[in-house]
Parts: C-alpha cells; structure tokens; sequence
C-alpha cells in the first residue's frame, strides 16, 4: 500500500532524469507561487503551466486521478458549499437557494490552485523513488537527526502496517467486531494501539544495536553525492522564472485594481 | 482537520513554515542535549511509524468510523520528539496519500504539534498527584488527549474560518463555527477517552514508555 | 460422519501474486491429525486463512462440519494458531488475552472465567495469568497463544509453523500437549519429525497443489517425492545401517525395533 509511490518512478522523463536536489527546490517554490495566486484571470496559465509539467513527466493518467481521489472529496464539499454560502452578487436562484458570484469565483480558484498543486506535488514525488527523494533533502541540508528518523520510519512503516493488519485479523478471527464504541470495544483498540507502539518500542532497542555494531553513531555519515548537469541549471532556473512570473503578475494585477 | 493545498493564502503557509521551522529547530536542540540521543532516534523513529499506522485503526462511531488523531498521546509519549514526529508523520500523509497538504505542512504540524507538546507538559502534571497511581495515568492521559486534539481543532477552524474568501454572512460564519465545534466535542471526549485507556495499558505494561 | 473440514476445487490469487493454490481438494475427517508439509510460499498460510473465512476463494468450496464457510462470518469451531504469538497476543495480561475470545462468544462471566482457567490449565501456563503476554519468553507465548485458541473450545485447531521459534524443553512440552489434545488438528511444519511424531496422515503442498496425501510415515519416506518438492526425508526414515528408531521416528534400542 506504501510502495504505490515508486510505482513509477523508474520510467524515463526529462522529470525522472532532473537532478533531484533541483527538482525539489524548483517544483517547491513553484507550488508556493501558485499557492500565491488569488487573481482568477491567473488561473489558465497556472493550469497550463501544471498540464505541461504532468504531461512532461509521462505519469498514467490513471494514476493521477486515483491520488486525486480522497483528497478531492474533501475539497468537493467546500466547492459545493461556497457558491451558495457566500458572496453579495447574485446570478441565480434555484428554488430557496441563492447562487452567489464571489462564492462561485472563490470556489474555482480553490479548486483550480488544489488540483495545480496536487498534481505538480505527485510530479515531484512521483517521478523518483522516496528514498532518493529524502537523500536529496538531505544533500540540500535537512538536519540528520530528521533525514535519520525519515529513513528509519519510512522503511519500517509497512511492516508495522503489516503488523496491524495481522493483529487485526487474529482479533476478527476470535470473533471480535466493532460495532459501537462502547468502553469494551474501545479498550480492545487500545490494547490494539499500545501493544503496536510496545512492539516497536521493543523493536528499535534491537535495531539500535544492529546499527551501532555496524558503526553507527562514531562518525558522521557521508552525505549522498549527486551529479548536476548544465541542464539541471537550466531547468531550474526555468522553473524559476516562471514561478517568479506568476508572483510578478499577482502583484501587477493586484495593483491594477482586479 | 489537515488544511489541504489551495485554500490558505500564502502568508499564512508561510508564516506555518517559519513557526514549525522554529518549532523543530527548538526540539531538536532539547534532544540533542539530552544524554545519548543517538540511542533515542532509532525509538523515536520506529515510534513515529507506529503512531501514524496506530492513527490508522478504526474507532466505530456509528453510521461510520472515525480515525483519531492521538497527536495528545504521541506527545505524552514522545515529548520532545512530539514535534519532528508529527513533521515526518505529516510529510508522509501528504507525499504518500495526498491527505493534508505539502505547502500546507507548516501550518498543519504547527496545528498537531504545538498542542502535542502541550499535552506533554499536562500529562507530566500527574507527578503532582503521585504518576503511579492508576488513575492519575487515566486522568492526565485524558485530559493529555482531549487538549491535543481541542487544540488542533480550534486552531485549524479558526484558521479556515478567518482565510475562506470573505463575503460570508456573518450570522452564517457564526452559526457554522458553532456547528463545527459542537460536532467535535464528542469526538475530543473520545480521543481522550482512548488516550487515557492507551496510558494505562502502557502503564501496565511497559511504564518506562510514558517516562520522559 | 461429516468431515471436519471439506475443500473441493479451492482455486485462488492474490491480486500481485497468482495461482496461489489451484483447485485443491481435502477432506479431513473429525478426530484426525493431519501434517501439512512444502516449501515455503507453497500456498499453506494461504489455505489456511481461506479455511477459517477470512479470505474469500476465487473458486471452489469450503465446508465445516458440513456447514459452509462464508468469508467474514466467525467461525468459533475452528481455531487458527499463527505462526507468530506476537501477532495474537495483545491484551494487557494473559487472562485478559485468552479470555477475549470467549467474551466475543458473548458467554457469561463466570463462564468466562471457567474456560479461561481450563484453557491455561491445559496449557501449563496458569501461573502466567496475570504477566502480561509482552514479558513471555518464547515457548511461554506460543502456549498462551494456543490457551487463547482453546477457550473458545474449537472442535478443529489449525497450527500455522507452531515450532518456530521454541526451544527443546518447549518443542517437547508442545508435542506432549498435541498428544493429550482432542480437537481434530491440521499442522504446517517445517519440523517434519514433529510431524512424524503427532500426523497420522501427511498432506504435502507445492505451488499450490497437493501432490502427496496419505500416510506420513510411507510418504515421507519417499525420497524422490521429499526432494523434488524442497524437502528432505526425516532423519529417522533415512535407512540406517545401525537402525535405531521406532516407528514414530524415537530413538529406541536394537531390541525395541
């Protein structure tokens, strides 16, 4: 269930071959200049932007709308809500519900700036394994003690989901189901969550000395080396420009009166 | 509760970056004066998974089920690491299900941090009233995991209700925060509930876990 | 007499892995103990979870006692004893463990704590009641783990590789235990002297079918069989020249043969 992240991370896009320290700063600052944008007449150009980084990095459609799925539910609730909760303008009534203009536009460009972001995100994450992702976070300066505890819990993440999902079958198998929260179904769950973090818990003292037999903690760990190419300049400082157009504009319209 | 990508205005992500950054940065100085905080990473990690795939389990609330946060819990537990725990956990909701948001992440682990903490401090509280005792586990605990989630709800309510494009009804917005902080309340009073219970089962079994 | 459990034409795959078992058929009468023996990733753990309901088959039927299995319904005749305590155990104390299952029958307290004592007794762990399952060694979880599985007094006990793991003294405390035990038993082992010691009857499964069933000691002899399905024969059914075991694999005196 974790792995699906690396599911294609292995296929060859100029976005699979960018180097991933500036991959990752430039889709970054990119996703917060579009976090930026409040002028609607933005909105085609950051969709544009979006559709021609997707299609550049040859991600199954498929599978962008599947990651789309869930947090698209939440967001479809605020698109419903906001057209007829807010605004001063009216332009229709259907029935006792009111349609209002400001609540409409905020709505598509909450919509419009959730998919932008979401899908340039996937871009960034989708298109190498997780692990090179958090190599090159830690290239670029991310304190050890976190790129430590990221790798740790990353690699043991699905086997502790594993491990939940076995417990819970052997609780299913001794005829446990849960209906209601009563106190008794609500300390079985319990019983359920401590004996995982006991587990762990128990587990790490383990991992721990497995680490230090091997050196772990007597000197510092050399960081992960990563080769740019004059076109991983290049395609940062592209990615920049844009970025920086859009923040631009943003600013120029703003003062235009929009 | 996760503030997803596209909503917030850019000053608030950022300002949520900048108070997390210092958040962190404040938690990882705490550990690394602590003796032997090599040996605690490895805990701390495995711990961290552990509590996101904990965060997992289904708590039946009849038609459906909820899933609860536990960051109270993890702060009772974790202490310090509370923080950069909730930061990795975050990431990987944000980056593996999409759930919350990656230019959101800021503001979403200073929401679940910040009270994570808090609710460690409370829950250290019990060693006025003797931290043995039983019910001082199940009293603290709740209180622990009522207040990390009570906290977080109010901050990301708060947070969505003032940043939402404006032209709301008044009398609208007041009448939707009502709504929304009364629809919590039961499920604050269950993740303290289940927070207390969780204590006592580590009290019971592994007391050296909620030793901070 | 109805079989105890009854699988015809059982085919199914897991979505990333197929043909996991592949129209398996068999029956096991009630009062029997049967060996379940092949390589690992043979499709065991497999059949087994399709026979307790928890997996849904892609083909094929299954039966208890007559009755059939339907995938998510709790089955309280047949009890599953996994490969891993760990995975079982999970309540605060040891009573507290063995008695969930009959708390989920919905019996009465005192009839609760009546099978609870039972099931500990007959597993020589009474006197661990209260320790919670987490601080056991290893032999101590795996008969608590079965304690659990007993309280709900299953007329079948599966055991998922019930050996990994134990010590000597442990091992032969298990096999004394299975000796004394009624249930009809089914048992994956890779011990295939266990196997020889407790099974009548040996079923041997490779890549999802059976290619062996009958009796443990005439299958289990045949070293064409063993070998081309990544076993090997127990050692006491390897021919000696000094012969010195019995017929269920102990070692005995010249005479005694």
């Amino acid at each position: 269930m974790i792995d699906w992240l690396d599911r294609h991370a292995q296929a060859a896009s100029p976005l699979h071959r960018w180097d991933p320290r500036y991959k990752l700063v430039g889709l970054t600052i990119l996703m917060f200049a579009f976090s930026s944008v409040q002028d609607l007449r933005l909105l085609p150009a950051m969709l544009a932007v979006t559709s021609g980084l997707y299609a550049a990095s040859r991600i199954p459609l498929a599978f962008l709308l599947t990651r789309l799925r869930a947090p698209g539910f939440f967001i479809a609730i605020v698109a419903i809500l906001l057209p007829f909760l807010s605004g001063t303008t009216v332009i229709a009534r259907i029935g006792p519900l009111i349609l209002w203009k400001e609540g409409t536009l905020a709505m598509g460009l909450i919509v419009a700036k959730f998919i932008s972001i979401l899908t340039i995100s996937l871009v960034l994450f989708g298109t190498a394994p997780f692990l090179t992702t958090i190599k090159a976070l830690r290239a670029l300066g991310l304190s050890p003690i976190l790129g430590d505890m990221t790798l740790l819990a990353y690699r043991y993440l699905y086997e502790i989901g594993n491990d939940l999902k076995t417990m819970e079958m052997a609780m299913g198998l001794r005829g446990f189901r849960a209906r209601r929260p009563s106190s008794r179904v609500l300390g079985v769950l319990a019983s359920l969550a401590g004996t995982m973090l006991v587990r762990s818990y128990e587990q790490s003292e383990l991992v721990y000395k497995a680490m230090t037999l091997r050196g772990y903690g007597h000197s510092p760990r050399p960081r992960e080396q990563f080769q740019a190419h004059p076109r991983d300049w290049v395609g940062l400082a592209g990615v920049l420009l844009v970025a920086a157009g859009f923040v631009a504009a943003e600013i120029w319209l703003r003062g235009l009166g929009g | 509760m996760h503030i997803p990508d596209g909503i917030l205005p850019i000053t608030i992500s950022a300002a949520g970056y900048a108070t997390s950054g210092a958040a962190t940065w404040h938690s990882l100085r705490k550990i690394g004066q602590k003796e032997n905080a090599q040996a605690s990473i490895p805990k701390a990690s495995l711990l961290t998974a552990a509590f996101f795939v904990a965060s997992w389990i289904h708590i039946p609330v009849p038609p459906t089920s909820v899933h609860l946060v536990l960051n109270g819990l993890l702060g009772a537990v974790l202490g310090y690491y509370a923080f950069p725990a909730i930061l990795i956990g975050l990431f990987f909701q944000a980056v593996m299900f999409q759930h919350g948001g990656l230019t959101t992440l800021g503001v979403n682990a200073t929401m679940m941090g910040v009270p994570a903490i808090l609710a460690f401090f409370i829950f250290r509280l019990r060693r006025v009233v003797g931290k043995e005792s039983h019910w001082a586990v199940g009293l603290f605990g709740f209180l622990a995991g009522a207040a990390g989630l009570g906290m977080a709800v109010l901050i990301s309510w708060g947070l969505l209700i003032t940043t939402i494009p404006a032209h709301l009804d008044v009398e609208a917005e007041q009448a939707s925060i009502y709504a929304l902080v009364l629809a919590h309340v039961p499920l604050i009073a269950l993740e303290g509930f289940f927070t207390a219970l969780v204590a006592l089962f580590l009290q019971r079994v592994k007391p050296e876990m909620l030793e901070n | 007499m109805k079989p105890a459990l009854s699988i015809s034409q059982l085919t199914f795959s897991y979505p990333d892995h197929p043909n996991v078992l592949q129209s398996v058929d068999l029956q096991i009468m009630p009062g029997e103990r049967v060996g379940l023996v092949g390589p690992n990733g043979a499709g065991k753990t497999t059949l087994f979870l399709l026979a307790c309901g928890v997996l849904k088959p892609d083909a094929g039927e299954i039966r208890l006692f007559g009755e059939p299995v339907l995938p998510g319904d709790f089955h309280p005749e047949i009890g599953l004893v996994f490969q891993h305590p760990d995975d079982q155990l999970f309540c605060p104390s040891v009573w507290d463990d063995v008695a969930f299952g009959p708390q989920n029958l919905g019996l009465s307290k005192a009839e609760v704590a009546s099978r609870v004592e039972a099931a500990l007794s007959l597993t020589g762990t009474l006197e661990l009641a209260s320790r919670p399952p987490h601080h056991l060694s290893g032999g101590e979880k795996r008969m608590v783990s079965i304690a659990g599985a007993l309280a709900m007094q299953p007329r079948m006990i599966i055991y998922d590789e019930p050996n990994a793991n134990l010590d000597i003294r442990s091992r032969r405390r298990f096999i004394s235990f299975l000796e004394t035990s009624r249930e009809t038993i089914l048992i994956a082992s890779h011990d295939l002297e266990l196997v020889l010691e407790v099974c009548d009857r040996v079923v041997l499964l490779d890549e999802g079918r059976i290619v062996a069933d009958g009796d443990s000691h005439e299958t289990m002899s045949d070293e064409a069989l063993m070998e081309a399905h990544g076993l090997e024969r127990p050692h006491s059914l390897v021919y000696h020249a000094d012969p010195h075991h019995g017929r269920s694999g102990e070692v005995v005196t010249r005479r005694e043969i």
